[in-house]
């Protein structure tokens, strides 16, 4: 029955992901769209398991109906299934462990393990190499099929990491943070204890006050990184909060307050062209035109009307 | 009978005296002529004169006591200056021409053909590259200022003294305008301002001076770096056309007269006709790169100077036009080190309206037009008030110090608008991964947030259109918008006729795309569900393109610009609804931005068909009278003295045979310029030398095309004692065939003859084929429809 569970998480993720784009797609807020995603996944375990058709319980049946229709050669090896099976755990502990690392966001310091685990997994099956058997799995699981469920599968995960960045947090080889990151973060715990100590004493001003020399080493840190590009979804986030915190739970933002210099600064600008425009007037002198009479038949120079010549 | 029974705007020049000096000035003017050979004051004028019996003349009649002091009165827009002349589109099809046409094989002519391409080539090419170079030198430039005022507002936000900042901001535009403006206003003023109306001017057949010149070309490419670099509220796409029109000018001609260079190739191409058809080439070019249209380009070049085309033209400036566009393309593609991709076709990219959700819809339509509706109001006014604005400009900052000195203070209030409204802006917006928002100001808005009204001050004009067009729902909010607007208009009116090179265009499409985001805004907010489909970048487009039609009026060569420029063929339809009714709306109450500058400049434009109700206007009344003429063989200080005189700056003579009695006008054989004339007179050709030296080499039509474009004044040759008493003979190198017309034609019909063959002087001849008056572009020019019915320019010194 492991695979039945495996399954229907793995249907549950495919309706969930696809939920999750359209939100962002449409950014704007449609209410209830969280509990909607919830009830898809909440509705694709009570209908699955009901359903003859979709029951993948029912595979182990059918598949055996199916072995005995196909020929040898296009059978699934035995070594096959096992790296499939292998797929679906790791799958679903990368799964897991993502989603209880959602909000605050810790995606890359949590699961880069089981992420490399299940790389490593795709890639055995995707490898050409020639298992026991002289059999490639690749065929087989991959390519087999319009859906190409696993490709799938693999795609979307691949598609979060991607997004998140994670590679740039995370040691080339997926064994370890890198340590621009652990700098990070003990950077970070040393403001977030500063807020901390001083937040308990109910004082803001204060809080502005002492912490603004580690706050300012963080966001330092911070911009050096952004350009270094060493920034992941982790960083970013807890980054974000940090100065969410920072500037509008302590409100420890600059004050504008340089109202009158700036006034009288701007208004001394805005007024040196009515000077301009005043001197010029008064002082310079206006440009003249000479008229020219043109020789004409007719005297026709001046300035005139001459559409009423038959009135 | 003409009665003259109306007098408009009296109150506008006050020292202006009733029409009845008029019979008295003109014998004035007769007097001085003594040294005109035909004074022709014969009857037929005096018919002329008697027909215009005004009943007024006895009442001033005291006014002949001031007679022979030339007029003066303030300047305004209903005036011609004289410093305006004709080019020459007419083929002078005199013997030499003949000569050189028989000695011409067919293999000479297919070079022709040939070396045409090449040139087309040459112009795309080196107008791209010129693209290329503003293009990367104002985005160094400006990052350069930006960053260092950026730092400065960061540094003061924390400290204290953002006065300081504001200071520090103002100087660097003011010093940037400050270069800008000494080198238009000391240097070269004929590089003032966008360049279209000048070009159009130029496509119409008036030849301004010094407009294609290589030092225009360079002040120019300078000027507008500067100013953009400034933080003037001005584009760097209108100078573009203007640069293309003098590369190919100059490229066409092989030689530079400025810099002394002739390089001996394209020397048949050394004449008006010719060079008018690469300048068409080299403005489409120009707008091609300026906007990544090449088709823009094309159609461009077809309405400002549709009257003189074909079809293997515009297929050469089509040629052009595509690889202007592609060598911009390339070369940014090589400095944005991605060498080979091809995807910034235009110094403006606006960007890919690609997505599903910009797509419109039926129901969209209605408002579209009324987006056009408010664009022509909108674009109206802007052109009223640059108009009066214009005037005073001419009127009392004329001198060139002045001018830095007001372009200096224009950059200075810009950067002081722009900093208070960003000081006192409370939208605050989260920083987009995403986003490209280059100088990213926080100033007093919380960490990780930037200052939404700095995207539109802080930067760039082209990058604030991009992110007005292109940045998600809810980057901006409403206040902000509309603040930005009316900011806006009013520092882009004030900007445009400064004296700096600059454009107009990228100004208007970002005061459109400011408004028409705030109506998609608005629209979104009004309806019920109106987020999906009032996107509000849609509508920033629509604006934008709704408010430079209402400003320039251009019709089918915008429409396929902006098209183009979107690079989405679906939108072809609302853009022409939108320019079509702000069209419609801005000309009920006034013209077209370049057409008032046009007008302004006291410009001899001649517009597509004559004014209506003209009708009852015959040549007669319309032409110059008396004519100076010469004889077929002419007396040389007769032809001396005649250029000579200061008074009279003709340019075209009749030739004439004369008739019996010497009081009447002769019967017309030819038609000579001033500019023939001079390469005449600077070569002696004398029937008298030519006897005594029988081995004198002809004259070629080549010496005429090496004084070409710029003729020596009369004043420079020296014609001894002795020679004035030689005599010419014209007959070789006059025009044999001038096109002239009996009296009696209408001015319709003379104004299409003008317009369609591009003449420059038409013969206006009696029964017998005498010479009795001569019509130039001046003549018809004059005549405009005004709200009083048909009005008449005067003539002025400028």
């Amino acid at each position: 029955m492991f695979i039945v569970q495996v399954g229907t998480l793995l249907i549950a993720l495919v309706y969930y992901g696809n939920a999750q784009t359209s939100i962002v797609a449409v950014n704007t807020t449609i209410p209830g769209s969280e509990l909607s995603a919830n009830g898809l996944k909440q509705r694709a375990a009570v209908v699955v398991p009901q359903s003859p058709v979709f029951h993948p319980g029912l595979r182990s049946q059918f598949s055996l109906n199916l072995l005995s229709a196909f020929p040898e050669d296009l059978e699934v090896s035995d070594y096959c299934f096992e790296l499939l099976a292998i797929f679906g755990q790791r799958y679903s502990t990368y799964v897991n462990c993502l989603v209880s690392a959602a909000r605050p966001v810790k995606v890359c310091q949590n699961c880069y393990g089981t992420y490399s685990n299940l790389m490593e997994i795709y890639k055995n099956i995707s490898s050409d190499q020639m298992g026991p058997g002289n059999v490639s799995c690749r065929d087989s699981l991959l390519r087999s099929d319009r859906l190409m469920l696993v490709f799938l599968l693999y795609n979307n995960l691949e598609d979060i990491w991607t997004a998140s960045e994670c590679n740039r947090c995370v040691s080339p080889g997926h064994h370890s943070l890198t340590n621009d990151t652990l700098y990070f973060m003990a950077t970070l715990n040393q403001s977030l204890s500063c807020f901390e100590k001083y937040q308990k004493q109910g004082n803001h001003s204060e809080l502005c006050k002492e912490c603004k020399a580690t706050y300012r080493g963080l966001n330092e840190l911070y911009s050096r990184m952004e350009k270094n590009h060493t920034l992941c979804i982790d960083i970013e986030d807890s980054m974000n909060m940090t100065r969410i915190l920072w500037s509008k739970n302590f409100n420890c933002s600059f004050p504008r307050a340089e109202t009158v210099p700036v006034i009288a600064v701007s208004s001394f600008m805005l007024f040196l062209p009515v000077i301009f425009y005043l001197s010029s007037f008064l002082h310079s002198e206006q440009k003249k035109r000479k008229l020219i009479h043109p020789k004409r038949a007719k005297s026709n120079t001046s300035f005139m009307n001459i559409q009423d010549k038959f009135s | 009978m003409a009665n003259i029974t109306k007098k408009v705007s009296w109150s506008s020049r006050g020292d202006e005296s009733g029409g009845g000096e008029r019979t008295p000035l003109l014998n004035g003017s007769e007097e001085i002529r003594i040294t005109r050979q035909l004074s022709g004051d014969g009857g037929m004028f005096h018919i002329g004169r008697l027909s215009t019996v005004d009943l007024e003349e006895d009442l001033t009649s005291e006014e002949d006591t001031v007679r022979g002091c030339p007029k003066e009165i303030p300047h305004n827009e209903k005036l011609l200056s004289l410093k305006f002349e004709s080019l020459d589109y007419d083929n002078s099809e005199n013997q030499l021409f003949l000569e050189e046409e028989r000695r011409m094989s067919f293999m000479g002519f297919r070079c022709l053909e040939i070396s045409r391409w090449v040139v087309c080539g040459l112009i795309g090419f080196l107008t791209g590259l010129i693209a290329c170079c503003i293009d990367i030198a104002v985005e160094n430039l400006a990052g350069v200022k930006y960053f260092v005022v950026k730092q400065n507002i960061e540094k003061f936000t924390e400290v204290g003294g953002l006065s300081i900042s504001l200071i520090l901001w103002a100087v660097l535009n003011s010093a940037f305008v400050m270069v800008g403006a000494v080198i238009v206003a000391f240097f070269e003023p004929g590089a003032a301002g966008s360049g279209i109306p000048q070009i159009k001017c130029y496509l119409n057949g008036v030849k301004i001076p010094r407009v294609v010149r290589l030092k225009t070309l360079v002040v120019k490419v300078f000027g507008v770096i500067c100013s953009v670099a400034g933080g003037l509220a001005v584009g760097k796409e209108g100078p573009m056309i203007h640069s293309g029109a003098v590369v190919a000018a100059g490229v066409s001609q092989g030689r530079s007269t400025s810099l002394k260079k002739d390089f001996k190739i394209f020397e048949y191409f050394r004449r008006d006709t010719e060079k008018r058809d690469f300048v068409s080439a080299g403005a489409a070019a120009g707008v091609s790169a300026a906007f990544g249209a090449p088709v823009g380009g094309v159609l461009f070049s077809l309405e400002e100077g549709a009257s003189f085309w074909n079809q293997m033209l515009t297929w050469r400036i089509f040629f052009a036009s595509m690889i202007s566009t592609f060598t911009l393309n390339f070369f940014l593609s090589i400095y944005n080190k991605k060498p080979g991709e091809l995807s910034s076709p235009g110094l403006i990219n606006f960007g890919r309206f690609e997505s599903e959700s910009v797509a419109y819809n039926i129901y969209e339509i209605p408002l579209f037009i009324v987006m056009g509706a408010i664009g022509g109001l909108l674009g109206a006014l802007f052109n009223i008030l640059n108009y009066w604005l214009t005037i005073f400009r001419i009127r009392y900052v004329h001198r060139p110090c002045l001018q830095v000195m007001e372009a200096m203070l224009v950059a200075a209030v810009t950067a002081t608008v722009s900093f208070t409204m960003i000081y006192f802006s409370n939208d605050c917006q989260p920083l987009r991964p995403d986003q490209s928002e280059d100088y990213p100001l926080q100033l007093f808005c919380a960490d990780g947030q930037y200052n939404s009204m700095a995207t539109a001050f802080f930067n760039t004009p082209e990058r604030s259109v991009r992110s007005l067009f292109h940045n998600p729902p809810g980057s901006y909010n409403p206040l902000t918008l509309s603040v930005f607007t009316l900011t806006y208009f009013l520092l882009a009116c004030w900007t445009y006729g400064l004296t700096v090179s600059a454009g107009v265009f990228i100004p208007s499409l970002l005061i459109g795309a400011a408004w028409g985001r705030l109506f998609g805004i608005l629209l979104a907010s009004i309806t019920p569900n109106g987020s999906i489909w009032a996107v509000p970048g849609k509508y920033a487009l629509i604006g934008a393109a709704a408010q430079l039609g209402g400003i320039v009026r251009m019709t089918l060569s915008l429409t396929v610009i902006m098209v183009e420029a979107t690079g989405n063929v679906t939108y072809g339809l609302p853009i022409m609804l939108v320019l079509m009714t702000a069209k419609i709306v801005g000309d009920y109450f006034v013209e077209g931005l370049y057409d008032i500058h046009i007008k302004l400049q006291s410009v001899p434009f001649l517009h597509w068909e004559a004014p209506a109700t003209s009708h009852w206007l015959t040549a007669r009344e319309v032409m110059s009278a008396p004519v100076t003429c010469f004889k077929r063989i002419e007396k040389v200080a007769t032809i001396v003295d005649v250029l000579s005189n200061t008074s009279t700056n003709h340019n075209g003579f009749p030739v004439v045979v004369p008739v019996a009695a010497s009081d009447d006008p002769g019967k017309i054989c030819g038609l000579i310029l001033r500019s023939q004339i001079i390469v005449l007179l600077k070569h002696k050709v004398f029937v008298e030398l030519a006897r005594s030296r029988l081995t004198q080499r002809k004259l070629q039509l080549k010496d005429f095309r090496d004084a070409y474009p710029r003729f020596p004044p009369i004043q420079s040759i020296h014609v001894s004692q002795d020679e004035r008493e030689c005599m010419m003979d014209l007959t070789e190198f006059m025009n044999p065939t001038p096109y002239t017309v009996p009296q009696e034609t209408s001015l319709p019909r003379v104004f299409k003859l003008f317009r369609a063959l591009g003449l420059r002087h038409l013969v206006v001849v009696d029964n017998e084929n005498r010479v009795v008056g001569l019509v130039t572009r001046k003549d018809l020019a004059r005549y405009h429809l005004g709200k009083h019915g048909l009005e008449e320019m005067q003539l002025a010194q400028t």
